[in-house]
């Protein structure tokens, strides 16, 4: 498990670091919708955290870090509830 | 590659959900209690790992920019199965929380992501012949997760080629060759980051991979 910890902590730092260097640009699919001058709709539903931002924090690295760190630990719990769904309910059997 | 809402029709919509259901749940029977319970945290944080890498884009050329999709990466540790269901997680999350991809296109982004993804699990699998050749694995991994990447694209331009505002400029004829090109591209850096990961994890935690899916020659 102690494993698992770090692994979780090495993968924070790394998305700390490299969130200023992530690009902007548009990525392949918007790049398509640009082209045909297709205009995104603003959507019906915002989510919580619009374009991994925190509306209350206004540093552009802070609320994206935040937003990013949310996001780890929701998929990282919604993912445990799934294993625990998914795996044997029984002592391991030997394989 | 999320579709946000008002790209596709309500049919392509409704078509692609009823299709990304039923993977789901022949997936969801494929892995139900075939994994012994070591196998939550591996999947929990491979998981979060993958939402993390998603949000960090790379540029590529001519200012358009490509991030880490992960279905293969998340393939070769989960296997295919319960890749499909980690990644559903994800674009879930994604979609609820972040607004990055529709609530409409769901399914579709479901489908162009998690299930090539996961299924791109057998690509390897073909290619690298069960064999034992770390050389001849990361390799596979390398073509395997550039092809997801491109079948999922191929999939998004037949989708959105559908759709009205698509259409109006030439539909899927220019949809599908210019999602093409780009991910042509952007599935290069796909297959560099997947196969440096795969290889830096079975050099830091051998054991991790030799366990599981990939070379365990277990009928999943």
């Amino acid at each position: 498990m102690k494993g698992y910890i770090k692994a979780s902590a090495a993968i924070l730092i790394g998305l700390a670091i490299l969130i200023p260097f992530a690009s902007t640009y548009p990525d392949g699919l918007e790049k398509v919708a640009e082209t045909f001058h297709i205009e995104e709709h603003s959507p019906l539903w915002q989510g919580l955290f619009p374009d991994y931002t925190l509306p209350i924090v206004e540093n552009s690295y802070f609320t994206t870090l935040i937003s990013g760190i949310i996001g780890f630990f929701l998929v990282l719990g919604m993912a445990w509830i799934l294993g625990i769904t998914i795996t044997r309910k029984t002592p391991e059997k030997p394989e | 590659m999320h579709i946000p809402d008002g790209f596709l029709t309500p049919t392509t919509c409704v078509v692609m959900y009823l299709i990304s259901l039923a993977f789901l749940v022949w997936s969801w029977k494929k892995v139900r209690l075939n994994y012994p319970k070591s196998f939550i945290p591996i999947i929990a944080v491979s998981s979060a790992f993958i939402f993390a890498a998603q949000m960090i884009n790379f540029p590529i050329v001519l200012g358009t920019s490509g991030h880490l999709v992960g279905g293969t990466f998340l393939a070769i540790l989960l296997g295919p199965y319960a890749a499909i269901l980690s990644m559903t997680i994800v674009l879930s999350m994604q979609a609820i929380f972040f607004a990055d991809g529709g609530m409409f296109t769901f399914g579709a982004n479901i489908f162009n992501m998690a299930i090539i993804g996961g299924l791109s699990f057998y690509i390897v699998k073909i290619l690298s012949e069960n064999s034992m050749s770390r050389l001849k694995l990361f390799g596979s991994v390398f073509i395997a997760s550039w092809l997801s990447v491109i079948f999922g694209a191929v999939a998004c331009g037949i989708e959105i080629g559908f759709s009205p505002m698509f259409e109006s400029v030439g539909g899927v004829s220019v949809t599908v060759p210019s999602m093409l090109f780009w991910h042509l591209l952007i599935g290069l850096g796909e297959g560099a980051i997947t196969a440096t990961l795969v290889s830096q994890l079975d050099r830091v935690q051998p054991a991790i991979l030799s366990g599981l899916a990939i070379l365990r020659r277990q009928k999943l």
